[in-house]
């Protein structure tokens, strides 16, 4: 059964304007046919059926209005006359004036304006320099000695050219050597190193597992995911450090049984 | 152990997931799950956590409380006890507790001298808790003073 137009498209979930560009046909026509203010061309029916990927006589050809839809207003005609196109067309138009009597307005002079005073240094600029005296190791002080003048002295634009100048000489100082501090936490050669030093001595280890069990053996090898010990009854046995809870040399009083 | 050294058990229990999957199996946004594994420090809120609790069918109180003790934490409270040479307790993850002080801690041990002599080497991972705790910002900038290489 055929539907009105709008119907249709709003199933499709686009819009008016889209419909338009998918039919190649005008935004207005597209709207004066969803107002029912004239009939689907037959001519226009197809492109309108094809964009909306349905059939021609799924489309009732004189849409009705939309309800409560204020009716479309017609623009104007090209070939309508400026009277009957205007709103106001009862009004008399303004009588224009004779092509000879146009004189050339008066240009208005704009008043001088005054020299802006110099703007303060922005703030960033402020944090940009310190930044740049900390890593070419000058101070305030140094910097004012250099330029003979006091930096609250500076108006923004000498500051800038200051900026730059000082930019120039970060660029062309040596890279400093980066210290990094030392991170226990980011190398695991502590433990690495009791392993190697328990391994050389052939030492004995008590390993105490998550599932409570425990496993006690000679170190004969270790990596930085797992140790590998050899047991009493000659069995090596390579241990995964996640399955770990701790180990201990068994003899003394460092055993487990220091756990609580 | 931390949350997310936890949240990484979880995982492999699951077996073969990645983080990805679980932000995918998730309403969690992009990229937090990772970083609630892998950083060292306390990442995630309760939102994120009670997402996580309900995938992983665990309590939020336990994703909650484990996030109280990161490794960073850890991190800060070995080395108080190390450079002070004050004893501390590990609270393990099989319910025994060790106490004695740090001879050494790195990335994935800690040496403890437990008294005559002889040294006990717990893994990090199996630390649950700790006593003293340090304060949050403590030795913060000793222990990482570009807060760039916790992962």
């Amino acid at each position: 059964m055929a539907d009105n137009l709008w119907v249709l498209r709003e199933q499709k979930k686009i819009s008016v304007a889209t419909l338009a560009s998918r039919a190649g046909l005008p935004i207005g026509l597209i709207m004066e046919y969803e107002s029912g203010q004239r009939s689907i061309d037959p001519r226009h029916l197809n492109r309108i059926a094809r964009a909306l990927y349905i059939e021609e006589a799924d489309i009732k050809l004189r849409s009705d209005p939309r309800p409560g839809a204020a009716p479309l207003e017609r623009q104007p005609s090209r070939d309508t006359p400026r009277e009957m196109a205007r709103p106001y067309g009862d009004r008399p138009p303004m009588p224009r004036p004779p092509a000879g009597d146009v004189r050339p307005r008066e240009r208005q002079m704009r008043p001088r304006l005054e020299p802006r005073p110099p703007l303060p240094a922005r703030p960033s600029q402020i944090v940009h320099l310190e930044g740049l005296l900390k890593r070419l190791d000058l101070s305030m002080a140094d910097l004012e000695a250099q330029i003979g003048k006091p930096l609250s002295g500076l108006d923004r634009v000498a500051i800038s050219a200051l900026l730059k100048d000082l930019q120039a000489k970060v660029k062309d100082a040596p890279t400093p050597v980066r210290h990094r501090a030392y991170l226990p936490e980011s190398v695991d050669e502590f433990e690495a190193r009791y392993l190697a030093a328990a391994q050389a001595a052939g030492d004995h280890l008590r390993f105490i597992l998550f599932d409570g069990s425990s496993v006690e053996g000679q170190v004969i090898g270790y990596g930085p995911y797992s140790i590998t010990a050899r047991q009493a009854d000659g069995a090596e046995v390579t241990l995964n450090k996640l399955a770990l809870v701790s180990y201990t040399k068994p003899s003394g009083n460092a055993g487990p049984e220091q756990l609580q | 152990m931390s949350l997310g050294d936890y949240l990484r058990l979880l995982r492999a229990k699951g077996g073969g997931l990645t983080p990805w999957d679980i932000e995918a199996a998730t309403t969690l946004p992009r990229g937090l799950y990772r970083q609630m594994e892998q950083r060292y420090r306390a990442i995630g809120d309760d939102a994120s956590m009670e997402i996580l609790a309900e995938y992983y069918a665990v309590p939020f109180e336990d994703l909650r409380w484990r996030l109280g003790w990161s490794r960073k934490a850890l991190s800060r409270a070995l080395h108080i006890a190390a450079t002070n040479r004050t004893p501390i307790t590990l609270g393990l993850w099989n319910g025994q507790e060790a106490t004695g002080n740090v001879a050494w801690w790195d990335l994935g041990a800690v040496g403890l001298d437990t008294g005559g002599g002889l040294l006990l080497v717990v893994q990090r991972h199996a630390i649950e808790r700790w006593d003293p705790r340090a304060p949050e910002d403590g030795v913060a900038d000793a222990d990482d003073p570009n807060d760039e290489d916790d992962d």
